[in-house]
């Protein structure tokens, strides 16, 4: 069996007590959409950085097409495209630019620079936004633009953190064609979001996260998904002051 | 260091593009030669006040005392304006949140803040160039005299203590990664700037690496080999202390 996109084992990373991740098992495999769910300060964001060696564990193993972070190569990474906290826009550059900038730091060279930037910014319809100074652009079209920065080399782990903040209507639909159509060509996508609604319409699975730790899982075809998310939520928040 | 040439090129598109590079440029070799040029034809004319303050380049005359002037600016004012480069290009990315987009790379962190830093030295040799050049034309226009021997290894000498004060102004960068923002590197500069100065008073000499490339380009004969050689020290060190840095940075806080 491959070994799964992104996976947690046992991971641990403490900030205070409450805060951080206390112990999270977790895999993304091969063409999954996986939502992470969970009020603010859950650990989400926590986690996500952990996979992506933004911070180190205080225990466990965090793993990318099964190496571990600490020591994955190059050519992992060049596998690997993320969006968590602020997208990689520069607001000096236009979004040509930005997008020719991070297509080299993702590992294209030569004549695959200017196709991945062109062909990502036809499919999250940002040809209006090329030859505008990212500074200039709306919140959106510069989440937009991040987005695009993150996955134009097609890559087949894919981290994503709350990604459709600031986005239109028409940006959420866009996002979840494209996430859609790279889950089924074999991407491992883990995706947070507020937006139960949004995260039942794409995902294939749905953890639920609580004071840094797991705590359940919701099926995406879950009648009424935010009443059972609180439901759980609460037991546990229950469970814990007990 | 993983993926050095796209670093490379992706940080010298960034400093191409980005207007603070292109004020300071142009606050370092404008403004330097204004000073230079205004401090000078004052002393030519006998101006007393301005002859108290110019130290040892008062007792100089033609090219030695614009150069010597010039110098004098250098030593704190293209510090200040390299300083403050440095400052940006390494806390923009805490300031713009960018720095989480620069982990999960081919690219490693080290490669990226060597390529910070390489690009700031490029830019340092050509802002040197162009600050030399000003020089040249203000000596010819003040009417100094012809370009002679002497002269030319003043302007020689100006133009490599431009590019010491880039290198000189390092300790920001480490100061902008362990602060996490602008403001460090900033103050790192200032630091530096005034450790230099109030040394030089206190008749250090030469011997403190901060103040020797100033002293080396204003009276050559009395800062030797060695002295201007431990100068190199600071941006080597603390080119390793940033990389060193950013390879082990984690988005803790």
């Amino acid at each position: 069996m491959p070994d799964p996109r992104l996976a947690a084992h046992a991971l641990v990373r403490r900030f205070a007590p409450g805060i951080g991740v206390a112990g999270i098992d977790l895999a993304v495999e091969a063409g999954e959409i996986h939502a992470l769910v969970g009020l603010n300060g859950a650990g989400k964001t926590t986690l996500m950085r952990l996979l992506l060696g933004m911070l180190r564990p205080t225990a466990g193993r965090a793993l990318v097409h099964g190496r571990d972070v600490a020591t994955a190569g190059s050519t992992v990474w060049a596998r690997v495209g993320h969006l968590v906290d602020h997208p990689l826009v520069y607001p000096e550059l236009d979004g040509h630019t930005n997008l020719r900038v991070s297509a080299r730091l993702r590992g294209l060279r030569g004549a695959a620079v200017r196709t991945a930037a062109d062909r990502v910014a036809e499919e999250l319809r940002l040809t209006s936004c090329l030859r505008t100074t990212a500074g200039t652009l709306s919140q959106g079209n510069r989440q937009r633009l991040g987005i695009a920065a993150a996955l134009l080399h097609d890559p087949t782990a894919i981290v994503l953190d709350e990604p459709t903040n600031s986005l239109d209507p028409a940006g959420v639909i866009l996002l979840r064609e494209s996430l859609l159509r790279r889950a089924a060509a074999g991407a491992g996508i883990l995706v947070s979001s507020h937006h139960l609604d949004e995260v039942a319409r794409i995902a294939d699975r749905v953890t639920v996260v609580n004071h840094g730790r797991v705590v359940g899982a919701l099926a995406p075809d879950t009648s009424e998904i935010e009443r059972a998310f609180f439901a759980m939520v609460h037991a546990d928040d229950e469970r814990l002051s007990r | 260091m993983n993926g050095l040439p796209a670093a490379l090129t992706a940080e010298a598109v960034k400093s191409v593009a980005a207007r603070v590079v292109r004020a300071a440029s142009l606050f370092i070799v404008v403004g330097i030669s204004v000073l230079a040029t205004t401090l000078t034809w004052a002393a030519n004319r006998g101006n007393e006040q301005v002859l108290a303050q110019l130290g040892p380049a008062a007792d100089l005359a033609g090219w030695d005392r614009l150069l010597g002037v010039a110098a004098q600016v250098t030593a704190a004012g293209a510090l200040l304006g390299f300083g403050v480069v440095l400052s940006w290009a390494i806390g923009r990315e805490f300031a713009d949140g960018t720095i989480a987009g620069l982990y999960g790379l081919p690219v490693s962190r080290a490669s990226i803040a060597l390529a910070k830093l390489v690009v700031h030295l490029c830019w340092t040799v050509l802002v040197g160039v162009l600050l030399t050049a000003a020089l040249l034309l203000v000596g010819l226009l003040l009417g100094l005299g012809p370009l002679d021997s002497a002269a030319a290894s003043g302007l020689a000498r100006q133009f490599v203590l431009t590019v010491l004060s880039g290198g000189l102004a390092l300790p920001a960068a480490w100061a902008a990664t362990l602060g996490r923002g602008l403001l460090a590197g900033v103050a790192a500069t200032i630091a530096i700037i005034v450790v230099a100065q109030v040394a030089v008073v206190a008749g250090s000499g030469a011997w403190l690496p901060l103040a020797a490339p100033a002293l080396w380009a204003i009276r050559p004969d009395s800062v030797s080999g060695a002295q201007v050689a431990l100068a190199l020290t600071v941006p080597a060190l603390f080119t390793l202390a940033t990389v060193r840095a950013w390879r082990r940075l984690e988005l803790d806080r």
